[in-house]
């Protein structure tokens, strides 16, 4: 029972890695790029949520509100950090995405302070007991949340005309844009889509995690190893690497001792890159030379 | 342009010289913002209204010349290299008479030591952890210039365990950060419980990084063991996800700990979950006495509150200031090191808040650091949290508050 337990804990903590990972592979998929300050986004949106709701903002509307700007920060990442680097096919994005999420990172300190601050919530925190599990309603609706805004991604992505598109870019990119597809205006979409995953991911954990400029700087790292373990093209392979890792981790710091707690995740991430270096769930690529 | 130089340069040498010999130049530091911020931001509110008070009175009086005091104030984020840096800076003011604060332990020991080399007197507030005074009695110095003015861990532990004790428990866990702090606070409280009898069996040694949300794995392991209480070291945020991860897990013992229980992020983001969580205060507020009526409103009309974000660092802060202008008063210099030996022997009582101060120091004893702690186990009670607020555990603690002040 106790085990149940752990994993059922492990495995929430490890959904949100899933989705932050999530993020990482939209954007690798269109641009091969990734944005490395992913956390910060998460953590701003986290904010500007709170401050809608300090405004009285309700809850409801909130989320909608939090996820409209999570989109307009991962557009702003696009236009300022990858659309040039991508154009010079240089490798530029990944200092420039370094530097607008520490930009992001010294905003949110001056504007909303460095307190770890609470994030309100109508979802109940009280534990229910499912099959001798305890287990509370906004741990619920984390899983939820994940799965609902992944599936609905996936199946945009399968189902309509612009979806379409973004598999056709990722695919191919010179092909695509040989078939009239705008190769630029995918990956702004990727982008934008990823800013809405890190703005949902901020949403939903901060009744958990509490909002503070730091809140996302240990969820990032574990994102990247999921991402990477799971391979950066590989859909829903983050959410079966992010359960397992995160309840690994949980039994772990229970069986070993939390000390060790870190250890798995990065044992973990050194024999992927060993053994599958295209991830776990990834397809092994041909480069043309 | 020349001109316009020339006349700068002498308009600044006039300035200067003049500022140095009319003031008592203090430095107050800290960590003003991030986790550590209601101690450390409540520590220099807490002075500033003291330093206001004096100077509206006109300063001290110095050898028959009365000086105000003027604040500089450094934030140390509760970061230990910047905490190293502000130590540097600080040392190397030729004019400053003293140093009041610090939060954190771990910026304790990697700034305190460039103090001690020039001979800054300092002292300490609300730091806790028992090396910031250890490591000099375990280095064996023979002349020190840093004081304290806490209940160290030492003193603060064993109540801990006493009150296990005293509550009949038997079996505990011990949850600690992996900080600097968190691990000294699990070593004294090892040490504690060997000293009290080992009365209580330790089920249970968990530790947690800052940052970490998730207990569950932590305290599963405690409630399998059977632990009837969690003796825990830590900081508010994450002592916090403790406490709600015991309601999620439905596991009903109290928390005892640490004074940093009584952090405003701890009491906030636990909630409910917080209430019944007992812990060591120095100050608890309830204006029990005229003196503390007169601080807790004072301190709520200065910064707009109506609660201290950390009532027992804001006290502290008040008391210290207190007694710095009686050393300096004493001394009849704002020379650092005359400051030293009047704090080693104080002769005049300084009336604070949180008790009439008799002789708090004495000369620095390398074999026993006590002689440069003011606090010892009578200055100090049990608070318990409820709804929201830091309350005393025990009504005859309050009773025996109230009567101290009496006489």
């Amino acid at each position: 029972m106790i085990t149940a337990q752990i994993v059922v804990s492990g495995a929430l903590m490890g959904l949100v890695y899933a989705l932050v990972a999530y993020g990482f592979q939209l954007t690798y998929a269109t641009s091969k790029s990734i944005n490395f300050g992913q956390g910060e986004l998460v953590m701003l949106s986290a904010f500007f949520s709170l401050t809608l709701l300090d405004w009285g903002v309700p809850y409801w509307l909130m989320v909608p509100g939090g996820l409209l700007f999570g989109v307009l920060l991962g557009l702003f990442v696009e236009r300022a950090a990858v659309r040039l680097a991508l154009e010079q096919k240089s490798e530029g994005w990944i200092l420039l995405t370094i530097i607008v999420g520490l930009l992001g990172f010294s905003a949110a300190e001056n504007i909303w302070g460095r307190d770890d601050r609470p994030f309100p919530t109508p979802i109940s925190s009280d534990a229910l007991h499912i099959f001798g599990v305890s287990i509370t309603p906004v741990e619920i609706s984390v899983a939820i949340g994940v799965f609902a805004l992944m599936g609905l991604i996936e199946l945009f992505k399968r189902k309509t005309l612009l979806g379409k598109a973004f598999e056709a870019v990722s695919a191919d990119r010179e092909a695509a844009e040989l078939m009239g597809i705008s190769a630029t205006r995918t990956v702004m979409l990727s982008y934008g889509l990823s800013g809405l995953v890190a703005a949902m991911a901020g949403i939903l954990v901060s009744p958990i995690t509490t909002v503070g400029p730091t809140m996302a700087s240990a969820l990032i790292l574990k994102a990247f190893s999921v991402a990477v373990v799971a391979g950066l093209d590989s859909g829903f392979g983050v959410v079966i690497v992010g359960i397992f890792l995160g309840s690994l981790e949980s039994l772990t710091s229970f069986y070993i001792g939390s000390g060790w707690r870190e250890a798995p995740g990065l044992i973990l991430l050194i024999l992927a890159l060993a053994a599958r270096p295209n991830g776990v769930f990834g397809k092994a690529g041909i480069r043309k030379v | 342009m020349k001109k316009i130089w020339v006349v700068l340069l002498m308009t600044g040498m006039l300035i200067s010289p003049a500022w140095g010999a009319d003031t008592i130049k203090i430095a107050i530091t800290g960590p003003f913002t991030g986790g550590s911020a209601p101690m450390g931001a409540s520590m220099r509110d807490g002075a500033m209204l003291a330093v206001t008070e004096i100077n509206a009175a006109g300063g001290v009086d110095v050898n028959g010349r009365k000086m105000p005091f003027e604040v500089i104030e450094r934030d140390d984020e509760a970061k230990n290299e910047r905490g190293a840096l502000i130590g540097q800076e600080l040392a190397s003011m030729t004019d400053l008479s003293g140093v009041i604060g610090s939060v954190n332990t771990g910026v304790v020991l990697a700034g305190d030591k460039y103090l001690q080399e020039k001979g800054i007197t300092k002292i300490i507030t609300p730091a806790a952890g028992s090396a910031s005074m250890t490591q000099w009695s375990k280095a064996g110095v023979p002349e020190l210039s840093i004081f304290r003015f806490a209940a160290d861990d030492g003193i603060q532990s064993a109540m801990v365990v006493e009150d296990a004790i005293k509550r009949h428990f038997t079996k505990v866990a011990i949850f600690h950060d992996s900080t600097n702090y968190g691990v000294s606070g699990r070593d004294d409280l090892m040490n504690q419980i060997k000293k009290q009898g080992n009365k209580l069996q330790v089920v249970a040694t968990e530790k947690f990084n800052i940052g970490d949300k998730d207990m569950t794995a932590q305290l599963l392991r405690a409630k399998a063991g059977g632990a009837q209480a969690i003796l825990i070291w830590g900081i508010g945020p994450e002592m916090a996800a403790v406490s709600n991860g015991m309601a999620k897990i439905g596991m009903k013992v109290p928390l005892i700990g640490g004074w940093t229980l009584c952090m405003s992020n701890y009491i906030d983001n636990a909630g409910k979950n917080g209430d019944g969580t007992l812990m060591p205060q120095t100050f608890i507020e309830d204006p029990i006495t005229p003196k503390a009526k007169a601080f807790i409103e004072a301190y709520h009309k200065a910064y707009h509150v109506t609660r201290i974000p950390s009532p027992v660092s804001a006290a502290q802060g008040y008391d210290a200031v207190y007694i710095f202008a009686a050393a300096v008063k004493q001394a009849k210099s704002t020379d650092t090191h005359k400051v030293k030996a009047a704090l080693e022997d104080l002769r005049e009582p300084v009336k604070g808040v949180i008790a009439t101060w008799n002789h708090p120091y004495s000369k620095w004893n390398p074999a026993d650091e006590q002689t440069h702690e003011a606090f010892r186990r009578a200055q100090v009670v049990m608070g318990v949290i409820k709804d929201g607020r830091v309350e005393f555990a025990n009504e005859s603690d309050r009773k025996q508050f109230i009567e101290n002040a009496a006489k």
